[in-house]
């Protein structure tokens, strides 16, 4: 068997071991670690792995300096470590949260309301009861009083506690769970779920988002989650020219890879331990624990392998009624969704809808920018008031705007769930002031490079909420360089190499009737939590002999954040093998792994808590030797002084020691915004993206592939190039996926094809090439590395840039997402 | 249930009639692991070797049923039937072709089967086995339900007519990666009959024939010389074919569905520019 491991030393032998400390390190790195996530299953498959990549040590040869070079590049930051997790779940032995097992386990299933609005009149589960094998079905009456004595549990959600966990009295989206039941079989749960016999009466559902002011109020919080307008500037100033658009952002899902699963297992103390695959476990946790009415304490969550995740994963209605219904039978309740489920359950991206005014001067500088937007939250609150906040705040785009004014607005309706999807907010506006760019440059005349390049926001500015962008901001520089950048060669100039044709290979594609197009779009996205959301993290680092571990409950949920936790402590200590614990809640909390937010606190709590075991390593020796520690330098396992004079290896500095430290990260605050004037300094710091997007559009059938994506990202600091290439190629793929294909069909707040057969993602012959341009490195002094989050700005942005190119293509004006065909057909 | 061959495959259907055939797979299984159907018996078609290749019988193809998407899609394949092998190559992603076979894309009759309105074009033939001996079914008839399949029968072969002539398979799926089909056309030149055939799949629940539009583009074409049309002509086809194939959106559909009738305006239009180009192509 060829396992990554065999082939890093299979370098090393070529190349050329080191005979010293070179060859040891080489075969630790590459020690596989993947019974990382999820204890039970993870312990026993970690055990399975730990064994196949011991490789035999690498033939000693000569040419150190390679090897000092290979090491050099392998560990630490700035370089392109592998993935920790990719040799497992390449071999397809990763453990996941489906493959989670305990003995004498039960199967949870969940009733899910059939209509998108409806009141039950009458609930009826004794037929559920008598079927054998069944061992508990509960309902809202089941549930324990929430805490200020309310019945039928108490109500959750991240913002606003606005939910219930299982619907009690009335139902308010399609899938909505109103009952759970446990059963010995997965089958037998089922069909004990499907046959609770509820007497229903449909209400007329709300679903369109525009009538949901007027609308009797949905939910006694009413139908308005966040109305927030910003002022900024002179509302009476006028452009001489001044064009308007109007633009709608359709419903994209998240479509993870694996669906929602979990185990819970009762524990002796009346608490329950959960396996699930969540990205914010403590806060999970404590909500958990207040539906079920105990101390959080007493609940444990252990996050399992997630099966991806673009923000917010597992729905805590899943949760909460797993580990009530483990708490109730006394045993382990496994609970696995269908697909189907998937799609009903979990929250998807806010649909939009935006009205937009741009005034210019007659040179192309912008005047003032007014617009309307209106999210569609779905039923619950969920974290609309955050994403209406974003889309806001960031509605004038990366630009200089001297006056600005929003109203914006998010409602509930009776259609599936909205919540946080990677570039939230920020998306949707980002389409829309993008047009808008393009239609001013069409009534100006201009080329869109040009007007963009004459209005782009630069470190100092404003936000249209007052705050002034102390951040690095090199728009100008992003937009350079993907416009620098060599157009892919058009097929005229290739005839000897294929052409894939918008309808791919076999289709009705035409040659002759299509048409290329090119598209730029510029776009912001904000770093962390805003308006005052207490951003923390706490990471412990221990050295023990050859070995340093990281104890830190931020969870990596495929973004690559384990990775760079290892090459963080490898930086700072010198040490090359470095063990990242699993995660669960008995750690210290380091919130959600969303808003582009582990890298900075929890990174920055990892290397805090790693110069502080630094401190206590060469402390006792800088006495010793008689320097102060600054001038010491640990590198190779070794610790040298700076004129390389003095040194010993890190194991003898140690003395048999085991040195710990514990440290937080917690960024500068903001402050909410002023509900009337929308003004504040609301974020801690904002990240930049420009592509370029080539298009080939059939113009007679409306099909558009896209050619080629390039892309240049403002990074900070690049601390891992070649994951954030992927992270680039993820939200491009992900971003094409909305822009083209990715649509949710609802009719009458019913999910009309809840199956990935209905929902179309992209796949390999939907995906460009994407090429990144540059990676700008512009250290954001308050972070720490000075790097910013870089996995939702391209998702934000590619769709802009895919829209752009359509209408270069077609000259159609291309106002919705996901684009129809009709729209790109001339 | 394993049969090794046809003869053993219809006395086991005899033996145990509730027991569904198998081939490929792709269609039946999902429907199985998802828990929709559950079927008594599963009769498993993969080593019955006399379905997997195909005969040359009086002028026609006598093909397996067994026959996978990614054999027909074969070069030596897709020169006895060009259309065939062109709707064979566009069906799902490559592990779909490599199992999905051709027997099971008639027999689960989804209205986006990609072979469907290449068999409605070709005017194929089934031949059906059963307790009492084989009969053979136009695959329209089957389709449409003029005359299904009956209980322990067993769709064996499939019989094509060889036309020697230009065939065209075009098909919409609005994206570059393999999709189901929007709409799809099958063209084929009948220089014999001096006859043009036409199928429009996916548009309703069985394949469309425009007969009407086949025999005035028929009539338009100069069989003796180049064998060309108009642009005209062929723009007129196109409109004519879609006309026949997609209804107008009836006033109860617009009313109760506002989009109704600019999705029927998209799918005329793309109907009409698949049938165009597909008729472009045959006569080039």
């Amino acid at each position: 068997m060829t396992t990554p491991s065999d082939s890093t030393d299979a370098t090393g032998g070529h190349l050329g071991g080191n005979p010293g400390s070179g060859e040891t390190t080489l075969t630790n790195l590459a020690t596989v670690r993947e019974g990382a996530p999820g204890s039970a299953t993870g312990a026993a498959l970690g055990g399975l792995l730990g064994a196949t990549p011991t490789a035999p040590a690498p033939v000693d040869t000569p040419g150190t300096e390679t090897a000092a070079a290979i090491r050099a590049q392998r560990s630490g930051i700035g370089v392109s470590a592998l993935r920790e997790d990719a040799p497992a779940k390449a071999m397809g032995v990763y453990p996941y949260a489906a493959d989670l097992w305990a003995e004498g386990l039960l199967w949870g299933a969940l009733a899910r309301s059939p209509y998108a609005h409806a009141r039950m009149v009458s609930i009826d589960t004794r037929a559920a009861l008598a079927i054998p094998g069944v061992y508990a079905v509960l309902t809202a009456d089941d549930l324990p009083p929430g805490p200020d004595g309310t019945p039928n549990g108490a109500p959750t959600g991240p913002c606003i506690a606005d939910r219930p966990i299982l619907a009690a009295g009335v139902v308010r989206h399609h899938g909505e769970p109103f009952a759970a039941v446990a059963a010995d079989h997965p089958d037998t749960a089922r069909l004990a779920a499907a046959s609770i016999t509820v007497e229903w009466e449909p209400l007329p559902a709300l679903t369109d988002p525009d009538q949901a002011f007027q609308a009797p109020p949905l939910h006694p919080d009413g139908n308005i989650f966040r109305q927030l307008p910003i002022r900024f500037g002179d509302p009476e100033v006028v452009g001489e020219v001044v064009v308007e658009g109007m633009y709608q952002v359709g419903r994209q899902d998240p479509a993870p890879i694996g669906a929602e699963a979990g185990l819970a297992v009762p524990r002796p103390d009346g608490g329950v331990e959960l396996h699930v695959a969540t990205t914010d476990p403590h806060g999970d946790r404590d909500r958990i624990a207040s539906c079920l009415g105990i101390e959080p304490d007493r609940v444990r969550l252990v996050v399992s392998g997630v099966p991806g995740a673009t923000a917010d994963r597992d729905d805590l209605g899943f949760q909460a009624t797993l580990a009530l219904l483990a708490a109730r039978t006394g045993h382990p309740v496994k609970m696995v969704l269908t697909r189907e489920e998937s799609f009903l359950s979990h929250p998807h991206r806010h649909p939009a809808l935006l009205r937009y005014r741009h005034h210019a001067d007659a040179e192309g500088r912008l005047v003032k920018v007014e617009a309307q937007i209106l999210l569609d939250g779905g039923a619950y609150a969920d974290v609309s008031s955050e994403v209406l906040a974003n889309a806001a705040a960031l509605a004038a785009g990366p630009y200089v705007v001297p006056h600005v004014f929003v109203d914006a607005w998010a409602v509930r309706t009776n259609n599936p769930p909205s919540g946080r999807m990677r570039g939230e907010g920020a998306l949707q506006a980002c389409f829309a002031y993008e047009s808008q760019l393009d239609r001013l440059a069409a009534a100006l005349d201009l080329s869109p490079l040009e007007l963009r390049r004459r209005n782009v926001m630069a470190t100092g500015d404003l936000l249209p909420t007052g705050q002034a962008v102390t951040c690095p901001a090199p728009v100008r520089e992003l937009l350079d360089a993907v416009a620098d950048e060599p157009l892919p060669p058009l097929p005229v100039d290739r005839p000897d190499a294929e052409w894939l044709l918008p309808e791919g290979p076999g289709g009705a594609g035409e040659p002759a009737a299509v048409r290329r197009g090119i598209g730029y779009a510029v776009g912001m996205v904000p770093m962390l939590g805003v308006e005052g959301s207490d951003e923390v993290a706490t990471a412990s680092v221990r050295v023990t002999g050859s070995q340093a571990s990281v104890i830190c409950a931020a969870v990596d949920p495929g973004t690559g954040f384990a990775t760079l936790a290892k090459q963080i402590v490898q930086e700072v200590l010198g040490v090359d093998d470095v063990y990242i614990a699993p995660v669960d809640t008995d750690q210290p909390a380091s919130g959600p792994s969303a808003r582009g937010r582990q890298t900075w606190v929890a990174g920055g709590a990892i290397e805090r808590a790693a110069l502080m075991v630094r401190q206590q390593l060469l402390q006792p020796l800088a006495a010793r030797f008689a320097m102060s520690p600054e001038l010491l330098s640990i590198k190779d396992g070794r610790i040298t002084s700076y004129d390389g004079v003095l040194g010993m290896p890190v194991l003898e500095a140690l003395e048999g020691k085991d040195l710990w430290a514990t440290a937080q990260c917690r960024p500068h605050p903001t402050e909410p915004l002023n509900p009337e004037t929308g003004q504040g300094d609301a974020f801690v710091g904002l990240g930049f993206c420009a592509m370029r997007a080539v298009v080939d559009v059939d113009i007679d059938l409306g099909t558009v592939r896209v050619v080629e994506v390039t892309a240049a990202q403002d990074v900070g600091r690049a601390l891992n190039p070649r994951q954030i290439e992927a992270r680039i190629e993820a939200g491009v793929t992900q971003g094409l996926g909305l822009a083209l294909m990715e649509d949710l069909t609802v009719a009458e707040g019913h999910i009309l094809a809840p199956s990935l057969v209905g929902y179309r993602l992209p796949t390999a012959l939907d995906a460009p090439d994407i090429r990144v341009a540059a990676l700008i490195e512009d250290r954001d002094v308050v972070a720490p590395f000075g790097a910013k989050a870089v996995g939702a700005a391209p998702a934000v942005v590619a769709p802009a840039a895919i829209a752009a190119a359509v209408r270069a293509a077609t000259g159609m004006p291309i106002t919705r997402l996901p684009i129809p065909p009709e729209d790109a057909a001339v | 249930m394993l049969p090794a061959s046809l003869d053993e495959a219809v006395s086991a259907m005899a033996e145990s009639p509730g027991a569904v055939p198998v081939a490929g797979g792709t269609d039946l299984m999902g429907a199985v692991n998802a828990g929709l159907l559950r079927p008594m018996a599963l009769l498993g078609l993969g080593r019955v070797a006399e379905l997997r290749g195909w005969q040359y019988q009086d002028g026609a193809a006598l093909l397996g049923a067994g026959l996978t998407h990614a054999r027909m899609a074969r070069p030596d394949f897709a020169a006895l039937i060009p259309a065939l092998a062109e709707a064979a190559a566009t069906v799902g992603p490559p592990q779909v072709r490599n199992v999905g076979t051709l027997g099971g894309n008639i027999v689960s009759a989804h209205p986006a089967g990609d072979t469907l309105p290449v068999l409605a074009a070709l005017e194929a033939t089934v031949t059906l086995v059963g307790p009492e001996g084989g009969r053979e079914v136009a695959v329209s008839h089957l389709l449409t339900g003029l005359d299904p399949l009956r209980s322990g029968e067993l769709l064996a072969y499939v019989r094509v007519p060889l036309l020697h002539a230009p065939q065209v398979f075009l098909k919409s799926g609005g994206r570059t990666g393999p999709s189901r089909a929007v709409a799809s056309v099958a063209l084929v030149l009948d220089p014999a009959r001096r006859a043009v055939r036409c199928a429009v799949g996916a548009v309703a629940p069985v394949p469309l024939r425009p007969l009407e539009a086949e025999q005035w583009v028929a009539g338009c074409i100069d069989w003796d010389g180049e064998r060309t049309v108009d642009p005209g002509v062929a723009q007129a086809f196109g409109e004519y074919v879609a006309s026949a194939c997609v209804p107008d959106a009836g006033a109860e559909a617009a009313a109760a569905r506002t989009d109704a009738a600019p999705t029927t305006a998209r799918l005329r239009r793309t109907v009409s520019v698949l049938a165009r180009r597909a008729l472009g192509r045959a006569l080039s």
